[in-house]
């Protein structure tokens, strides 16, 4: 989001630039630099609240989004494989994404990210457990 | 060739195979007809017309080609084990592609019209992986196609390979057949299948072949100054000019028309649905006019049916049934069509044999929420009347009548949430969407992948969402979805579907 935030100040500062807006550059640069502010100071928050997820005896269900919600149940038996998954930052934090797969053509891969690494390994060694051969 | 294997295949007694040699002079073929273009290209240019210079590399060309191919041809080998399919390919980056009998989805043997003629066949082995067709070979004969096709569906039942195709044969040829389409039946399908098609060729032609047209050929003014005198059109009476835009559209849709029924009568000439009965059950389809294609799709494999139709098909009776399964038609579909133009008193013995059923005692279709059409027709008229005022007063007063336009909108998009439907029963979901483009999905339970409940910052006010259906197959760009239904309902159906899941 931070990044975001950064990449959208900067394209308004370019666009007062080339516009040269020279005498009011306030007119774009004070809404965006509050979008940029409701996008570092908000948002993150408001998402990482709604990612959520429960590991039920037979299946996952995954919550995620802020302005578009979803909420994903994965049956065990229907998963095809599972990726534990680590980014250079993830791994700073000890924290992993956990990816699983189905045969599905639609929602084929449900990640969840931002898990402690033991967390996402005990989930996959359960997961692991209820993988059938030949579903499809 | 043996030798080359990292690992021994488990069974040492199969041999390495290769295509048919004929394959060399198809593949060939494919290959010179591309670079026919290059050969007239440089008679013309480098060649300075003379036909000596030029028969020498034409003839230069095709030894080439054929060397080449054949170089391909001889490193190309595959051996079929008990268990699975394994092809060595490749010149210098050499390829070593096992392909196991229980992952392939479906056998499908194509025919060109070429190796018709040589009496070969193209067998493609589809795995439902990612990345179009996972085995081709192209070509062997067509005895020997039909014989692994036939090892292929026999593995599952534990059938010897040896033993099969001498009672495999007749059973597909004596039988009548599940459904087939006389001519008659396909220019039916032909006329719901109005294209364009020919018209974009034709549009394409024109603009390739410019070079032949005057320069200003697109250019309206040049028309306005040929045109034998404007005052021609323009003393023209009013119903004179009627008849002449009617008769443009008339011209129009006849060409669709037309193409229509040409792009069907190629595709379906002969269709026939067959019951396979040995080996593992499936379908097999033939059909085709130039290009023969003999698909066979075990039946264990069908994900869902999907049954199409349009308001004026429907009226006089006529469903296309397609199945959904991992692989697809070749040609970008991602379904299997099983009967491209059929009654459904045709369609459910078909259905029978996959144990889907289009009806049931206790079906009640419900309706999902009308906010699915009214909150698109606001959103609609809000958008065209900003448009209508920005512009109308700014541009035009023209603009203003704008508005308008969301009548038709509205009215389609009434028509589209009355024939959007849904029914759970104990072992079938049932999806009807769409007012012009029909669709009545039935999707056994026990096919279902994941289950999605989703609502947009639209729906969330509304308390509403949308369940989608996450099934082995059909098109990632519009999956399964019940839209716009109550929270809770959609929570609820929900939890039915999984729960039925979990007890298979």
């Amino acid at each position: 989001m931070a990044i975001r935030s950064l990449f959208l100040l900067g394209l308004a500062g370019e666009i007062v630039l080339l516009v040269q807006l020279g005498t009011s550059p306030g007119l774009v640069l004070i809404p965006v630099a509050l979008l940029a502010l409701v996008q570092v100071l908000v948002l993150p928050g408001r998402i990482y609240r709604r990612w959520g997820y429960d590991m039920g005896d037979e299946q996952l269900r995954v919550l995620r989004g802020f302005l578009w919600r979803t909420d994903t149940i994965v049956p065990f038996n229907r998963i095809q494989h599972i990726d534990v998954a680590q980014g250079p930052l993830q791994r700073l934090f000890d924290l992993s994404t956990l990816i699983v797969h189905t045969a599905g053509t639609h929602n084929s891969i449900v990640t969840l990210p931002g898990l402690a690494t033991n967390d996402a390994e005990d989930m996959r060694e359960t997961i692991k457990g209820h993988i059938r051969q030949d579903m499809i | 060739m043996n030798d080359l294997s990292a690992s021994p295949p488990p069974d040492q007694s199969a041999p390495f195979q290769r295509l048919h040699p004929l394959s060399i002079i198809l593949r060939s073929m494919g290959t010179l007809g591309q670079n026919l273009f290059a050969i007239v290209v440089l008679h013309f240019s480098l060649l300075d017309r003379n036909f000596v210079h030029t028969g020498l590399a034409a003839a230069a060309l095709i030894a080439l080609v054929l060397g080449v191919t054949a170089l391909i041809w001889s490193r190309f080998t595959y051996q079929v084990t008990s268990k699975e399919i394994r092809i060595k390919s490749g010149l210098l980056n050499r390829n070593n592609r096992s392909i196991p009998f229980d992952r392939i989805q479906d056998v499908s043997l194509e025919q060109k019209l070429v190796s018709r003629l040589l009496g070969l066949a193209t067998v493609t082995l589809e795995t439902g992986s990612g990345g179009g067709e996972d085995g081709q070979l192209d070509a062997l004969s067509r005895v020997d196609a039909e014989a692994l096709r036939d090892t292929i569906r026999d593995y599952k039942a534990g059938l010897n390979a040896d033993a099969a195709p001498a009672e495999g044969q007749p059973t597909s040829e004596d039988q009548p057949s599940l459904f087939a389409m006389d001519n008659r039946r396909i220019s039916i399908a032909g006329l719901f299948n109005f294209s364009f098609v020919l018209l974009a060729i034709l549009g394409a032609v024109a603009q390739n072949l410019d070079f032949l047209l005057p320069n200003d050929y697109f250019d309206p003014r040049y028309w306005l100054a040929v045109l034998p005198g404007r005052e021609m059109i323009d003393g023209f009476s009013f119903w004179m000019r009627i008849a002449g835009a009617l008769a443009a559209i008339v011209a129009l849709v006849a060409v669709g028309l037309v193409s229509g029924i040409v792009r069907t009568f190629v595709r379906e000439y002969g269709f026939r649905l067959d019951k396979v009965e040995s080996g593992q059950h499936g379908f097999r389809r033939r059909r085709g006019l130039f290009t023969l294609t003999d698909l066979v799709m075990p039946i264990h494999r069908i994900q869902a049916a999907v049954l199409q139709t349009g308001p004026v098909r429907e009226h006089f009776g006529w469903h296309h049934l397609k199945f959904i399964s991992l692989a697809g038609d070749s040609g970008g579909e991602t379904d299997h069509s099983a009967a491209p133009c059929a009654t459904l008193a045709e369609i459910d013995p078909i259905l029978e044999q996959c144990a889907i059923h289009r009806t049931h005692s206790d079906l009640a279709l419900q309706q999902v929420n009308p906010a699915f059409w009214w909150r698109g027709t606001i959103i609609a008229t809000l958008l065209l009347a900003a448009i209508a005022l920005g512009n109308g007063f700014l541009v035009h007063r023209g603009f203003l009548a704008l508005p308008l336009l969301a009548l038709p909108i509205a009215a389609v998009l009434f028509l589209n949430w009355r024939h959007h439907q849904y029914a759970l029963t104990d072992s079938q979901l049932f999806i009807r969407s769409g007012w012009w483009r029909r669709r009545l999905t039935i999707l056994p339970l026990r096919k279902i992948q994941t289950v999605d409940v989703s609502q947009s910052p639209l729906a969330h006010p509304l308390g509403l969402a949308t369940v989608t259906i996450g099934i082995a197959g059909g098109t990632a760009v519009r999956p399964l979805m019940i839209r716009d239904i109550g929270l809770d309902q959609a929570m609820e159906l929900r939890a039915a579907l999984v729960s039925s899941q979990n007890r298979t």
